[in-house]
This record gives C-alpha cells, structure tokens and sequence, in this order.
C-alpha cells in the first residue's frame, strides 16, 4: 500500500485531502506545519508528497521542498498553491517539484495526478509494445491492433491512445491529457476533449467490440481491459 | 477649510522667497546709500575745512597789529554773519572780529569742529578752526554749515523714505504673489479634496499651457484620467462579477435549500450533490478566468515568452476542434501562408485563438462554415477566424470585448462572457490588434499586427533574446523533466 505525507496547514483541507486518498486505497500521514513535514518525510519513506505552496512559519513549501531534495528524499512532490500565475508553476516545479495544481481543485484532478506519480516510479523503463487486454499498441510502427485486427488512427487519437495505455486503469482527467497530448497548458474547460475521446472510443469498439474507456462523473477517463 | 487665511501668508514659499529678495535688495541699497552719503557728505566738508585752514594760515602770517583791523574789514565784506573770524585773547575775551565769545566748551585747537550759534530765534551750525597765536591770543574762523547740514539731513531722509517705499511695495509685491500662489494651491487643495472625496471627475484648475506648476497639473490630470479610466472598469468588472457570480450562487444555494426541504431518497440527494458541484465549477471557471485576464494584462506572462510559430498553434485549434465542427456539421478549414515565427506565449496563444474558433462553432448553424487562416507578409501578421453565423452588430463590436459583456441573443448560451475580454488582453500581450469585421454573412475577428516575418514587436525583442539565452524555457524544461522520467 502506498504511503502518502500531505502537508497541508489547514486542518480542514488535509483532512478532505487524506479522506480522497484513503478511499483511493492510500496510506495516509498528514503533518500541518512545514517544519513538521520536512521531519515526517526526512524520518520516513513516502511514495508521494503533497505539499501545500504556502505553509505558516519560517519554512514554506519551496523551503521545505529544497531542504528535501538537498537531503536525498526523491519521493514525488505534488505543490497545492493558491498561486496560478505561470512563473509560481515554474518556481514550484524548479524548486523539485513533479507537478503542480492550483487551488481550489477537483479532487479527481488531485487523486489522478498523484496516481501517475506514484505508478511512474514502480513502471519499467523501456517498452516498445503496450498491451491492455485485447488491445495492442506497438510503440515502434505506431500500429494499433484490437482482438489482431489493425485500426486506423488520426495522429491525435493515437497519442490519446498511447498516452490511455500507459496508464491503465488510472483515472486520467482531461486537463492531464490536455496538457500531456496537446502540450499546451491552460484550464481547458470546453468538452472538446469528450469529443475527441469519442471519436476514439467509436474506433475502438468497431465491429461491435465491447469498450474499454470509461468516463468518470467529474472529469475522468479510465481505460480498462474488456470484459 | 482650504481657503486664503492671510495667517497662512508667511508659509508660502512665493511669499517667503519674496521677502527673501526684499531683504537681499534691500542690504544692498543701505549700502549703496551709505556710500553715496558718505562720499557726499566727505565731499562738502572736506571742502569747507580746506578754505578754513587756508583763512586760519593767512590769519595767523598777519602781523598782530594790523590783525584787528583785518578782522573788521571781514567783518564789513560778511554783514549775513555767513563767515565769522575772531580774535579772542588767552582767558577767551573777545578782542576783535564778529564772534561775541568763543564757543563752549572750550574748542580744541588746529582741528576742525562744529558749534552752534544762536542766529534771532534759531541756531546754526558752524564749522570752526582755531588756532593759538604765537603772541598769545586765539584766532577762530568758521563758516555756517546749517545749509550743508541740511542737504546732508535732506539726503538721508529721502534716502529713508524711498527705501521705506520700496519695502512697502516688496511687502506688497511678496505678498500678492503668495496670496496668488495660496489661491493656486488652494484651488488645487480643493480639487484632490473632491477627489478624495470620490468625485473622479474632478481635476486640477489649470490657467493654461505654460508655466511649471500648469505642467505639473497636467501631468497630474492626464494621471487622474487614467486612473478615472481604470476605476471605471475596475467598477464594470465587479458589476460584472457581482452579477455573473451571484446569479449562479443564488441557483446554488436555492438548489442545496430545495435539496434539504425536499429530498427524499439518497439519489435526490445525490442529484442535488451533482447540480451543486455543477454550478460551483461554473463559478470557479468565471473566477479564474477573471484572475486570467487580470495575469495577462498585468504582462506578467511576458516572462512565459518563447519563438513559436503562430501557423502551427492556430493548426493545433483547428485540430482540436475538428470532431465538434464535424459534430455540428460546420466545414471548418485551415488556410496559411507559411510559417509565421513570432515571440509569444504559446498556450495563451491557442487559448485565444479556440476562444475565436469555439466562439465561432457555437454561433454558427449547421452547414455553415468556419475559417481559420493565419498570414504572414508585407502588411503585416496574424490571424483570421472567419464564420458564417449571424454576426455582431456594428454598435456591439466595442461592447463585445468588455468583460462580461454578452449579447442579447446569446444569454442562453454557456459561457462566462470573458471569453473575448480574454482574447483581447492576450492580444494586447502580443503587440496584436484585434479586429472585428462584417463577413457578410457572418463575423470576421482578426489578430494582427505590423512587420514582416521575423520581425517581432520591439517588446517581443527583448525576451526573444532572454529566450534564446535560456535555451529552454523553464517550463518547457520542467515538462520535458517529467515526460523523461516516465515509463
């Protein structure tokens, strides 16, 4: 079971948070000041950390991420901020930061965020064949195959594809497959993303083939293998 | 509690530095004075004691015995007693000559001095020299200096009374122009009183184009009509806010009161849950794209500045929106003339641009057609969203750009009316124009500016260098870190 340190200093907020990653199955530690964190995740091992971008006190999240990267820990950081200007992400992620997420958010957004986080850690580093269930993608031709039989996609929908088959059964939301598929990086919030999955999802199930993605109430994809 | 208070006069600086100069002046013209009555002065009496030493050396080479008789001859030639001599002996006793008696005290001898002499009903001054004869005896010689004196007294006095006159008209001087300076200032005073008072209409008086405290003063105005500016649209905004986000929180709370009076089963509470969640993104949206605009014109995205090519995000938005184009049975077409580098922020460029396109998609029917074309040449840069929908009215095309602001006919649609208060700051961020034309039929936006390919805004310059510095851009860089690390 994966270990999680939240350090967050609203009590309130730590407290949704460690009850959203509970359910996710998350063993959950929560610290509420940043010297605390820093003793927490220094003394223990954590898959991830959640760290709140402005804490109380002499040590904010920043201090508290540098001073954990200076000592060795490398458990993957998400920052929570308030701040959404551009050069706060920037600082975040360069202060050794994995992924950033701007308050307030949806909880979706945080559980699959940090899902990604953790799994990237335990993934094997080199594949050229991706399989979920009857379904096949070959990193080296770009072909795709369901049940042996090969389907023609648009460029887009085979990153959409590839980037659904690296994390299967991961929730992946649409602003993750915004920014990861189309690269750019704003809160997409038009359903432009549902169509494009749509699309997809149409070509997957072609010749009446049972499917595979499924769409979570919020903002979510997940794709599984049929059943 | 602003106006002229004559107990205020002596602070102005115009007064002050009047009487600063009324002192200076006058120090100046005591001295000047000075000198000239000096000089004046030491002219007549120098002359008066040169003719009594030469008459008291003629006198005194007179032979005593005919000494008397010369004193009397003086005596017969001076009968207004203009030039008395006389011939005292040692004890003062007059022996011959015009004088009764010496004069008391007792003179001093061989140096001139004055006395006075009682002359009818008035005295007179006289200028004497004396001088004790080898024989004994003491001759005195003198001449009346009353008129002497009394040009002297005359020249002091006009002297006294021309500088008391120009002190009064300094005085005079100082204070009118301290007087006109605290009217000024009081003016002024009232004027940022009023304005304080929240009257952002008001500005300073000014009396004209010259003069440095008009310059001033039109300095300051143009700042206030700024900032008039500015107050108005920081009002319409929270107007706006207050509307676009009470509206929706109305519909939150009466939905979540409805749920409790209500809601009978888990599902109605779970129906209730989702609408709620529903309307709170949509207020989230309305607020963070509130807080969008004001990052971006704010500038501070300049710093996420990087050389991209404006052709390829425009192909990007035409790519994404393809399926709901398709989906509508709207033609949407890609039109370019090339690459078109410039400097700029890549996602807020593809933001702004599916904000024209999905703008676009939305207000035009089925089978009609949306074109997106990006150009690049002599008259300039840019991009064009083209549809066939209905159009904006031309008295709307300002309106439309205002946040908040959304046409009558598409209140029903959703949306947070920011999306081309959106646009527009984005283009503002880029040096572009932004364009809203009549397509007949159908509306035409453009961004664009001047300057051929490769040729970026003067501002865009600068970070094009910093860009090529860096190399990457750190958010570039901090992505690329991540995809590295996976899988």
């Amino acid at each position: 079971m994966a270990r999680v340190l939240i350090v967050e200093d609203d009590a309130q907020t730590a407290a949704e948070i460690a009850a959203a990653l509970g359910e996710l199955g998350f063993d959950v530690e929560c610290a509420y000041t940043g010297r605390e964190g820093l003793l927490k995740a220094a003394a223990d091992k954590y898959e991830a950390i959640v760290l709140d971008r402005m804490l109380p006190g002499d040590l904010d999240g920043l201090a508290v991420l540098s001073t954990l990267r200076a000592v060795g820990v490398d458990a993957p950081v998400l920052i929570l901020s308030a701040l959404s200007a551009v050069d706060e992400r920037v600082r975040g992620l360069r202060a050794g930061g994995d992924d950033y997420l701007t308050k307030p958010f949806e909880f979706i957004e945080l559980t699959a965020r940090l899902e990604v986080l953790v799994r990237r850690r335990k993934a094997p580093q080199r594949e050229t064949m991706l399989r979920v269930g009857d379904l096949e993608v070959d990193l080296v031709t770009r072909e795709v195959r369901r049940a042996g039989r090969v389907m023609e996609l648009l460029p887009r929908e085979y990153r959409l594809l590839e980037y659904l088959m690296r994390h299967p059964g991961q929730v992946v939301t649409r602003t993750m497959l915004f920014e990861e598929v189309w690269e750019y990086r704003y809160d997409e919030r038009t359903n432009v993303i549902d169509v494009h999955i749509g699309k997809l999802r149409r070509k997957l199930e072609e010749g009446g083939m049972p499917s595979m993605i499924q769409t979570l109430r919020g903002s979510g994809y997940v794709l599984r293998a049929a059943e | 509690m602003s106006s002229v208070r004559l107990s205020d006069l002596h602070r102005t600086t115009s007064f002050r530095l009047a009487l600063l100069f009324v002192a200076l002046f006058g120090a100046a013209s005591l001295m000047l004075f000075g000198f000239l009555y000096w000089r004046t002065a030491g002219y007549l009496s120098a002359e008066t004691d040169d003719w009594l030493a030469r008459e008291q050396a003629a006198l005194a080479r007179t032979a005593p015995g005919e000494l008397a008789a010369r004193l009397d001859d003086h005596g017969i030639s001076d009968p207004g007693l203009q030039r008395p001599f006389a011939w005292f002996d040692a004890s003062g006793n007059r022996i011959a000559g015009e004088l009764t008696t010496l004069p008391s005290p007792f003179p001093p001898m061989d140096r001139p001095f004055e006395f006075m002499l009682k002359q009818g009903e008035r005295n007179v001054s006289f200028r004497g020299l004396a001088h004790r004869l080898p024989a004994g005896g003491i001759i005195l010689v003198s001449q009346n200096v009353h008129e002497m004196n009394e040009f002297s007294e005359r020249l002091v006095g006009a002297m006294a009374w021309g500088g008391l006159l120009v002190l009064l008209m300094a005085l005079g001087g100082a204070a009118l122009t301290g007087i006109g300076a605290l009217r000024r200032i009081d003016g002024v005073t009232r004027a940022i009183e009023r304005i304080v008072g929240g009257d952002l209409a008001e500005r300073l008086p000014t009396r004209g184009p010259g003069g440095d405290l008009d310059r001033l003063v039109h300095v300051v105005n143009s700042m206030l009509d700024d900032l008039e500016r500015l107050m108005h649209e920081v009002k319409g905004v929270c107007d706006g806010i207050a509307h676009d986000l009470r509206t929706p929180l109305t519909r939150l709370l009466a939905g979540l009161e409805r749920a409790r009076r209500r809601a009978m089963s888990a599902d109605d509470y779970a129906t209730a849950v989702d609408e709620a969640i529903a309307e709170m993104q949509g207020i989230l949206s309305t607020f963070s794209a509130l807080l969008r605009i004001s990052e971006v014109e704010d500038g501070a995205r300049r710093g996420g500045f990087t050389v991209l090519d404006l052709a390829k995000v425009a192909a990007d938005v035409t790519e994404f929106y393809d399926p709901l184009a398709e989906g509508k049975d709207i033609a949407l077409s890609l039109e370019s003339t090339g690459p078109v580098e410039i400097s700029g922020d890549p996602s807020l460029l593809f933001e702004a641009i599916s904000n024209l396109v999905d703008n676009a998609i939305k207000f035009t029917a089925s089978g009609g057609r949306v074109a997106v074309r990006t150009f690049c040449g002599n008259e300039g840069l840019g991009v064009i969203v083209a549809d066939t929908g209905p159009g904006i009215p031309a008295e709307e095309r300002d309106a439309v750009l205002r946040r908040f602001h959304r046409a009558e006919k598409s209140r029903h649609t959703p949306g947070t009316g920011l999306g081309l208060s959106l646009v527009a700051a984005i283009s503002r961020l880029h040096g572009f124009r932004l364009e809203i034309e009549d397509a007949g039929p159908g509306c035409r936006v453009t961004l664009w500016r001047d300057g051929g390919p490769g040729e970026p805004a003067p501002s865009a310059r600068q970070h094009l260098a910093d860009v090529e510095r860096k190399v990457v851009h750190p958010e570039k860089l901090a992505a690329a870190e991540i995809v590295s690390l996976k899988p």
